[in-house]
């Protein structure tokens, strides 16, 4: 079983040296890099080269260096879309890998009806993005939504929902949670079906409580899982846009305005696709930085 | 007809002194003379002819796709239309023009975004010389009797890039019930609104003394038309230059924020026309200012709890004058089409007498005519009411447009959206406008410079 | 291992106190399926909801939860308005498309990079995931209109394959590890060649994980709308694209939405259902790769 479980998560075969290609299933890979390569390649040119240009489309087009960057850089509405992007994904991350690890365990247990349930939970991951933004647009309304009057129901107060600065992105986060909480526990029931059994046998015996066995048994065990769906999450979050697009549209003033949403503005209400391509490149430098900080953290999390 | 025949000469020889000046023209001029032999106006003229169309969802949309048929009918030529909510087809339309190939030979256009970007780029084509053209424009289209506000907007630098098709005045409606409940009379001065929206102001009850658009970039309008209350504009002199900090656009802005944060709903600063329009629509707010597109909706039962309760007000005078703010929409042929001839026939058609009484007639839509308006047949048969078509006719009277003509105007009102939106929380509005003023200023004079 | 230290020394329980905590943990965990499912299945309610009654009620406060009497005129709505059958069926080209693309180029690829361990190729494929799907916008736009392609269904289905490429690389990798190299090693001293192994030896085997693949790439595909929305034309629309332009102006149509929205995620919704055990399962064994 011990073994077994090694052989999943570390698949990584000791013996061999990391250097080690065959080079014989090069032609495995070629074509559909080629592939990739030929859609991403022509995008990614012209976006570098337009981000040392200055051009409003339907204008005139001029090299102006690095100027882009620069004033990029002393964007306060730019930064203040940086940090309503970090603040954004940390929640949109962080909460649903805590609901979906807690949803994994309850649909790890056995009772009457499991499939069907754990079906049903699946279901919002499939959902269409636009439409279901579409949906909770009406529900956050604050005199006429289904929402306030669920919270006056049990005594609470109407939220302003996306329609303060305060609450929207919170708001925002709620849509994303319903959405991808899913996810995360898919890939941790995986990880969970893989466990041992045993020491949990023995520790119910001994009389442990559920949250010492989840805290010393389960958790350490799924780790490597919650890594990989937190890298997943935190790539999908930080590009999040269906979501804001649809609903708050960056609003109300500037205060769920990421910086995918700032990226729009700039290229496609704006027309300023100098100014967008240095925000495109930027932000993908963002996107990788943290994607490598977290694999780092997933090899970290493998080892130990 | 010899009359018609002269004026065909003399304008063909005005198209070959500008064919000898640009070479563009020419491929124009030959297809032309080619038809010139054909003698007087015909509609039949391009039939078996395929064009693509591509408008923004709206009610005149709606006007068009319904009667569609008519059209292919009349001229034998097919349409292939295309119809998208408005950002989205903004974008697209862009995305398009700079291809250099659009997919499609009309386009409608919004005069307050996008008239000075569509003229800079010249991705319209110039249709002064096929409205003079008899052969071209039937002598029922009529231009006299087209307003010369839609003439004015359709122009840019002497060059006519579209046909003028709706115009959209801003003006106050009003729950007739709840005033009457409250012994509040219809406000004539923007000062009256602000005490009528306090008294009418019932949180306890749920209901909101005002309601208007708090959200960023939607919200310019409301406050420019406000500032037209002081007669000011936001620009002033070529090239534009900003008086969005003057003590006027203080005054304006502070009451855009006193009706909205102190009478306002809940979460207004979140609010676009359509929360607006639900809330108004279920007796929830006792004014909301907008655009008059909104009556067929007020008026149907399926989705108003106020109908013909509905109060359509002419918006109050300022301190300092009286005016409605105007928004309009064009119908152009792209420049890039292969098939100009027959995209025009449809723009003719499209703002013809006939489709416009009908715009009007469902409450859809103004048209920038004259006739429309006092067309008894058509005011007859309204389907939306008197007050209405009374009221446009007296907002009309008083229009002037309330946003820039500049390229970026989407980037002016998500500035100054930004800034209202932030008074609604309670900032301080000079201050505002004073940030969001020194923001935009460099912008503009890269723009327009 | 570490966690059976803390309980150490405990004295055993009672069968008494034993019964009750099992009691005790049904019902946390019946308390806890039911937290979980409530959100899930309330959003899918109210948009029903919504669906089946008329704006007038749809906008009403105290809302109205159950439709009295239920109509189906939102949905005549929204299949007199547009065209839904040549959208459904276009979204079917385009994501069928994408999807077979991915399976082909990208089953090889998952296999290729799994035993080559060649994971830094992986990583350059994964980079079409992390840039910005509105980056491709602008030049894929103009690169299609030059070639020609623009008012066809390619230029959607080509970019699609920015979506489903990584995710059938991805879950391949993870089923390729997973498989035991004695089997193809076997094929191998028979006489095959690597992509005769691979053929008739790996592909078989991974048959859960390529149906994972498909259908995951087939869903996320369906569900894209920022490509359909630029590169689509009139006819070349995708499905939810069509239901966010249900939104009118000057008409803010709430029931409609509604039944627009449930129609463009039936087909999904469906598929989900009748594939969910083999996505649980795929997702879990690629999800450590």
């Amino acid at each position: 079983m011990a073994a077994q479980t090694d052989g999943i998560v570390n698949a990584e075969p000791a013996k061999r040296p990391p250097s080690y290609r065959p080079p014989r299933y090069l032609s495995f890979i070629v074509p559909g890099l080629i592939a990739t390569l030929a859609v991403i390649v022509f995008p990614w040119l012209f976006t570098v080269w337009m981000s040392f240009h200055e051009w409003k489309i339907g204008g005139s087009r001029h090299w102006v260096g690095v100027q882009n960057y620069v004033t990029l850089a002393g964007n306060q509405r730019f930064l203040e879309a940086i940090i309503h992007t970090f603040y954004f994904t940390a929640l949109a991350v962080i909460l649903p890998l805590v609901l979906g690890t807690f949803a994994a365990v309850v649909f790890h247990r056995n009772f009457p009806l499991r499939g069907v349930l754990r079906t049903v939970f699946i279901m919002p991951m499939m959902a269409t993005p636009v439409a279901i933004a579409l949906v909770w647009t009406m529900m956050f309304h604050p005199q006429l939504g289904v929402l306030n009057y669920l919270l006056s129901l049990v005594g609470l107060p109407p939220s302003e929902w996306v329609f303060a600065k305060h609450t929207v992105i919170p708001s925002l986060v709620l849509v994303e949670i319903w959405h991808w909480t899913p996810f995360v526990m898919i890939i941790v029931l995986g990880g969970l079906a893989a466990l041992p059994s045993e020491p949990y046998e023995s520790a119910l015996i001994d009389g442990a409580t559920p949250w010492q066995m989840f805290r010393h048994i389960t958790f350490p065990l799924v780790l490597p899982f919650l890594v990989v769906a937190g890298i997943i999450r935190t790539i999908d979050a930080l590009k999040a846009f269906e979501t804001i697009y649809v609903i708050s549209n960056g609003g109300p003033g500037t205060a769920s305005e990421t910086i995918n949403i700032y990226l729009y503005l700039q290229a496609f209400a704006y027309y300023n696709v100098g100014d967008a391509s240095a925000v495109v490149v930027v932000f993908f430098g963002i996107i990788v930085a943290l994607s490598l900080v977290l694999l780092y953290v997933r090899q970290r999390a493998k080892w130990t | 007809m010899t009359r018609r025949t002269g004026m065909t000469t003399s304008r063909r020889t005005l198209l070959k002194t500008g064919a000898a000046l640009g070479a563009l023209a020419a491929p124009m001029l030959n297809a032309r003379t080619l038809f010139a032999q054909s003698g007087a106006f015909n509609w039949k003229r391009f039939q078996g002819q395929s064009i693509e169309v591509s408008l923004v969802t709206s009610p005149r949309a709606d006007n068009l796709k319904r009667h569609q048929k008519e059209f292919e009918d009349l001229t034998g030529i097919k349409v292939g239309l295309e119809v998208i909510p408005e950002q989205q087809h903004r974008q697209k339309a862009v995305i398009e023009f700079n291809s250099g190939k659009p997919s499609f030979d009309v386009v409608q256009m919004s005069y307050h975004v996008q008239k000075r970007q569509f003229a800079r780029a010249k991705w319209t084509a110039e249709l002064t010389q096929m409205l003079g053209d008899a052969q071209l424009t039937p002598a029922e289209w009529d231009r006299a009797d087209v307003t010369q506000r839609g003439l004015d907007y359709a122009t840019d630098d002497g060059r006519i890039g579209s046909l003028p098709w709706s115009v959209d005045y801003w003006m106050l409606y009003w729950n007739k019930e709840l005033f009457q409940a409250k012994n509040v009379a219809y406000p004539k001065t923007i000062d009256e609104i602000v005490a009528a929206a306090q008294k009418l102001h019932d949180p306890g009850a749920g209901v909101a003394g005002v309601v208007a658009r708090g959200l960023r970039n939607a919200n310019v309008p409301v406050w420019t038309q406000l500032l037209l209350g002081w007669g000011q504009d936001t620009t002033t002199g070529t090239p534009p230059r900003l008086i969005t900090d003057t003590p006027d656009a203080i005054a304006a802005a502070e009451v855009y924020k006193k009706l909205l944060k102190d009478s306002g709903p809940q979460g207004v600063a979140g609010f676009n026309w359509n929360e607006s329009q639900s809330l108004f629509a279920q007796g929830r707010a006792a004014m909301w200012i907008d655009g008059v597109g909104f009556a067929p909706p007020l008026e149907d039962r399926s989705k108003s709890r106020i109908v013909g309760k509905v109060g359509y007000g002419v918006f109050p005078a300022g301190p300092k004058a009286h005016m409605s703010a105007m928004f309009g929409d064009g119908i152009a042929v792209t420049a890039g089409s292969q098939k100009k001839e027959p995209a025009y026939f449809y723009c003719l058609w499209a703002t013809s007498k006939a489709m416009c009484n009908r715009l009007l007639q469902a409450g859809g839509g103004v048209p920038f005519r004259h006739s429309t308006l006092s067309d008894g047949p058509t005011l007859a048969a309204l389907t939306v009411p008197r007050d209405w078509a009374n009221c446009v006719a007296e907002s009309g009277k008083i229009a002037r447009a309330a946003l820039p003509v500049i390229v970026p105007v989407t980037e002016f009102r998500d500035t100054f959206g930004t800034a209202l939106t932030n008074m609604i929380g309670g900032a301080d509005a000079a201050a505002e406008l004073k940030r969001a003023t020194a923001e935009f200023a460099p912008v503009l004079a890269k723009s327009e410079a | 291992m570490t966690p059976g230290k803390p309980v150490q020394g405990r004295p055993v329980q009672s069968p008494l106190a034993y019964q009750a905590r099992r009691i005790g943990g049904k019902l946390a965990l019946g308390f806890s399926v039911v937290v979980l499912l409530a959100p899930c299945l309330f959003v899918f309610f109210w948009m029903l909801s919504l669906a089946l009654k008329y704006d007038i009620d749809n906008t009403a406060y105290p809302p109205v939860f159950i439709p009295n009497p239920p109509t189906f005129d939102n949905f005549v709505h929204v299949f007199n308005e547009s065209p839904m059958g040549l959208y459904f069926w276009n979204s079917c080209i385009v994501s069928g498309l994408a999807t077979l693309a991915a399976l082909v180029l990208g089953v090889p690829a998952g296999y290729g990079i799994a035993k080559a361990r060649a994971h830094s190729l992986a990583v350059v494929m994964l980079i079409s995931r992390m840039t910005p799907g509105l980056s491709y916008l602008i030049p894929l736009f103009t690169l299609f209109q030059f070639i020609g392609l623009v008012g066809t269904i390619w230029p959607i289905a080509i970019t699609h394959m920015v979506i489903t490429l990584p995710i059938v690389v991805w879950v391949m990798i993870g089923f390729f590890e997973t498989l035991p190299a004695e089997l193809e090693e076997a094929a191998r001293i028979d006489g095959c060649s690597v992509w005769q192994a691979f053929l008739y030896v790996a592909l078989p085997l991974a048959r859960p994980g390529i149906v994972v693949g498909a259908i995951l790439s087939f869903i996320y595909s369906w569900n894209n709308f920022i490509f359909g929305a630029v590169f689509a034309g009139r006819t070349t629309r995708t499905m939810p694209v069509a239901v966010y332009n249900m939104l009118t102006f000057e008409q803010y149509q709430w029931g409609p939405l509604a039944a627009a929205a449930i129609v463009v995620m039936l087909p999904v919704v469906v598929l989900t259902v009748v594939i969910q055990r083999e996505i649980v399962a795929g997702l879990a064994a690629g999800g450590v790769k």
